[in-house]
């Protein structure tokens, strides 16, 4: 395990580092994976080789930035020259969203390195000492192994419901809710949404459920400022936070001000990059592509997400010094209109301008039409008395020529995670 | 070191499991030793199947659970994958085998079945690797264990309120009860490890079998009626 001269000393002193500074120490951090990684890991070295980065130092972040940038594919592809029996004792398996899963590992040096950002996004959440928090399973995602770790160390407790995250376990969680009576709860966006319709329905009294819980922190879909804000009154919870991250070494915690997730930039290096892998600028959208800075565990050096996202122009008014990034969805929760790539959360940032629509499962069809302009949007439930103002919002917000709006009724599917499905599965016809 | 007072709290079927952290140890080397009586070699790939609050996942690896100080993957030198027991995780399992070399594949008796037929649908080729071991888990609600041609590998009786995991011997093909971790009084299979597990009942269709076992001379070996058939070694 690396020592700590290299991390700061204390917590989160880091935080408030000169830009300047906290550069110098990525480029230090940067140049020991890539070293790492070239002595470690064939996959990489091969590739750089390859690609005229044999032996090509790392200077400055220029340099860095002309390493090849890898795909989820191609990992898989490579297995055992990119992930051994060396890299640790834990795997974990990615949801596959996108194909097939990919399996990575982690060791105990680069879970220790990644268990303090949890404690400090646990911390701008509001978790104190004494707490008792209610978790996702550890087996569920790297990071989530993190996070019994760290409520630990602030002194808290940890439970655990029974089953897993589909809509069909709730039952459990919520009789876990009721019988340890959590101050703090991580779970799923989707799952959440869940519980809030469940309530809505009579039910569930949600108020009860969550009468002990002061602070949500929710996973697993981007939230727009107005879900937020609604699910936390549903609930009726202090607070609801959003945790970003990808398994490949990404995370991202909301501070309390909730002006978009901050990166945790001790543990990890992520760039917005556009089709042809040069950087954007802040505040416009590219492809996520993740560096992890802990030369441990399954090496991730510029690994393409897959994932849209964009920084934030502007330094965070609450003091952290970290830059911020929204993830706003993957090809596969977006749809191509035309030329332009719609994603799930741009329409319901749409959508749920008008009230009414708040909370309710939005998804978008992939058909046919969309390549001559026609966006569909089916949304769950009858239909509002504002749905032509919402077409023609739709259609002017997000540039495109025609959009159509499928109400669901009462149609009942397995939402889950999907954001976009195939218009055949409705039973819309493909034309 | 957490602090002494700090809880762990596992809510399972029928039951709650609450741990200090202190006392995970002793149930992350019990699993190990139920792995090495079926017959798991040091080193291996396990892979659970299991949701992540059953001890079969969670005593996986001390990186899983704070105050755990070595769990089953640090005791057998070996790795440990945690796939969750969801019917939408289940779809994944093939492709997670096809890129990694899984020894053990530990599965729920309630989705055995489901990941069976995934694993026939989408095959497994191009690793060049022998395809996993199957230990099916099962509890008293599950129908009783199979044996002959279509048979996993090995069994694993688990009851997670009771905190029991008494695996099947690929010695003697019997289930061992530890001894000096359970008791067997009649019909009733009490906890000495957990304070406050409640007993387990064994079925009205299982017997204690007679014959002591080279593996667990002490121990006690219980099994389904008319359970005959020689064990798969190796
Ligand atoms: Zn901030």
């Amino acid at each position: 395990m690396r020592e700590n001269s290299q991390t700061p000393e204390r917590p989160d002193e880091i935080e408030r580092w000169p830009r300047a500074r906290l550069e110098s120490w990525h480029l230090e951090r940067l140049a020991e994976v890539v070293a790492h990684a070239r002595a470690n890991v064939p996959f990489y070295s091969a590739r750089w080789l390859q690609a005229g980065f044999g032996e090509g130092q790392i200077e400055s972040l220029r340099d860095f930035e002309r390493i090849p940038i890898v795909s989820k594919q191609d990992l898989i592809k490579a297995r055992e020259s990119w992930a051994n029996s060396a890299d640790g004792p834990v795997g974990f398996s990615t949801r596959g969203t996108s194909g097939e899963p990919l399996v990575l590992w982690l060791d105990a040096a680069e879970e220790e390195i990644y268990i303090r950002p949890t404690m400090r996004g646990f911390r701008w959440a509001g978790f104190r000492p004494a707490m008792t928090a209610l978790l996702m399973s550890p087996v569920w995602h790297r990071l989530a192994a993190c996070e019994a770790h760290a409520v630990v160390r602030l002194g808290g407790n940890c439970a655990f419901f029974w089953g897993s995250l589909g809509a069909d376990n709730m039952d459990s969680f919520v009789r876990t809710l009721f019988s340890v009576r959590p101050e703090f709860v991580t779970t799923t966006a989707p799952f959440l949404l869940a519980m809030v319709r469940r309530g809505a329905q009579g039910g569930l009294d949600l108020a009860e459920a969550f009468r002990s819980v002061e602070s949500v922190v929710a996973v697993g879909l981007p939230l727009t400022p107005r879900m937020r804000e609604f699910l936390a009154e549903r609930l009726g919870v202090g607070d609801v936070f959003e945790r970003a991250g990808t398994q490949e070494g990404a995370a991202l915690d909301d501070c309390r001000l909730h002006a978009m997730p901050h990166v945790h930039e001790d543990v990890c290096y992520l760039e917005v990059v556009d089709a042809n892998g040069a950087p954007v600028a802040p505040g416009r959208r590219g492809r996520l592509v993740v560096t992890k800075l802990a030369p441990a565990g399954s090496v991730f050096v510029r690994y393409d997400t897959g994932d849209i996202a964009a920084f934030a122009v502007d330094p965070c008014k609450c003091g952290c010094g970290f830059r911020r990034l929204k993830i706003y969805g993957r090809p596969e929760s977006s749809v191509m209109v035309g030329e332009r790539m719609i994603t799930a959360y741009d329409v319901r940032i749409g959508v749920e301008r008008d009230s009414a629509l708040l909370g309710r499962n939005v998804l978008l069809i992939r058909d046919r039409s969309a390549a001559s302009g026609v966006l569909t949007v089916a949304i769950e439930g009858e239909r509002s008395d504002g749905a032509e103002g919402v077409e023609e919002r739709l259609c002017a917000e997000l540039g495109v020529e025609r959009v159509k709006i499928l109400w669901l009724g009462g149609l009942r599917i397995n939402w889950g995670f999907r954001q976009v499905i195939d218009g055949r599965e409705i039973g819309i016809s493909n034309g | 070191m957490p602090a002494a007072e700090t809880r762990l709290i596992f809510d399972v079927p029928n039951g709650r499991l609450v741990f200090q952290p202190g006392a995970l140890d002793a149930w992350a080397e019990h699993l190990a030793w139920c792995y090495e009586l079926m017959g798991v070699k040091r080193g291996a790939t396990i892979a659970v199947q299991d949701f992540g609050g059953s001890p079969l996942s969670f005593l996986g690896s001390a990186l899983l659970m704070p105050g755990l100080v070595r769990g089953v993957a640090e005791r057998l030198g070996g790795r440990f994958i945690g796939l969750d027991a969801s019917a939408e995780r289940v779809t994944l399992t093939p492709a997670v085998l096809e890129q990694i070399p899984v020894d053990v594949l530990v599965v729920r008796a309630d989705v055995a079945a489901l990941l069976a037929a995934e694993i026939r649908h989408k095959g497994r080729s191009g690793t060049g690797k022998p395809p996993a071991r199957t230990v099916i888990a099962f509890n008293d609600e599950d129908p009783p264990p199979m044996r002959g041609s279509g048979a996993p590998w090995r069994y694993l009786l688990h009851v997670p309120s009771s905190m029991l995991m008494a695996p099947q011997c690929g010695t003697c093909g019997y289930f061992h009860l530890r001894a000096g971790v359970y008791r067997l009084d009649g019909v009733q299979v009490s906890n000495l490890g957990y304070q406050g597990a409640p007993s387990w009942r064994l079925p009205q269709s299982w017997t204690r079998t007679p014959e002591g076992c080279a593996l667990g001379l002490d121990d006690s070996t219980i099994s389904p009626a008319a359970w005959t058939q020689a064990v798969e070694q190796g």
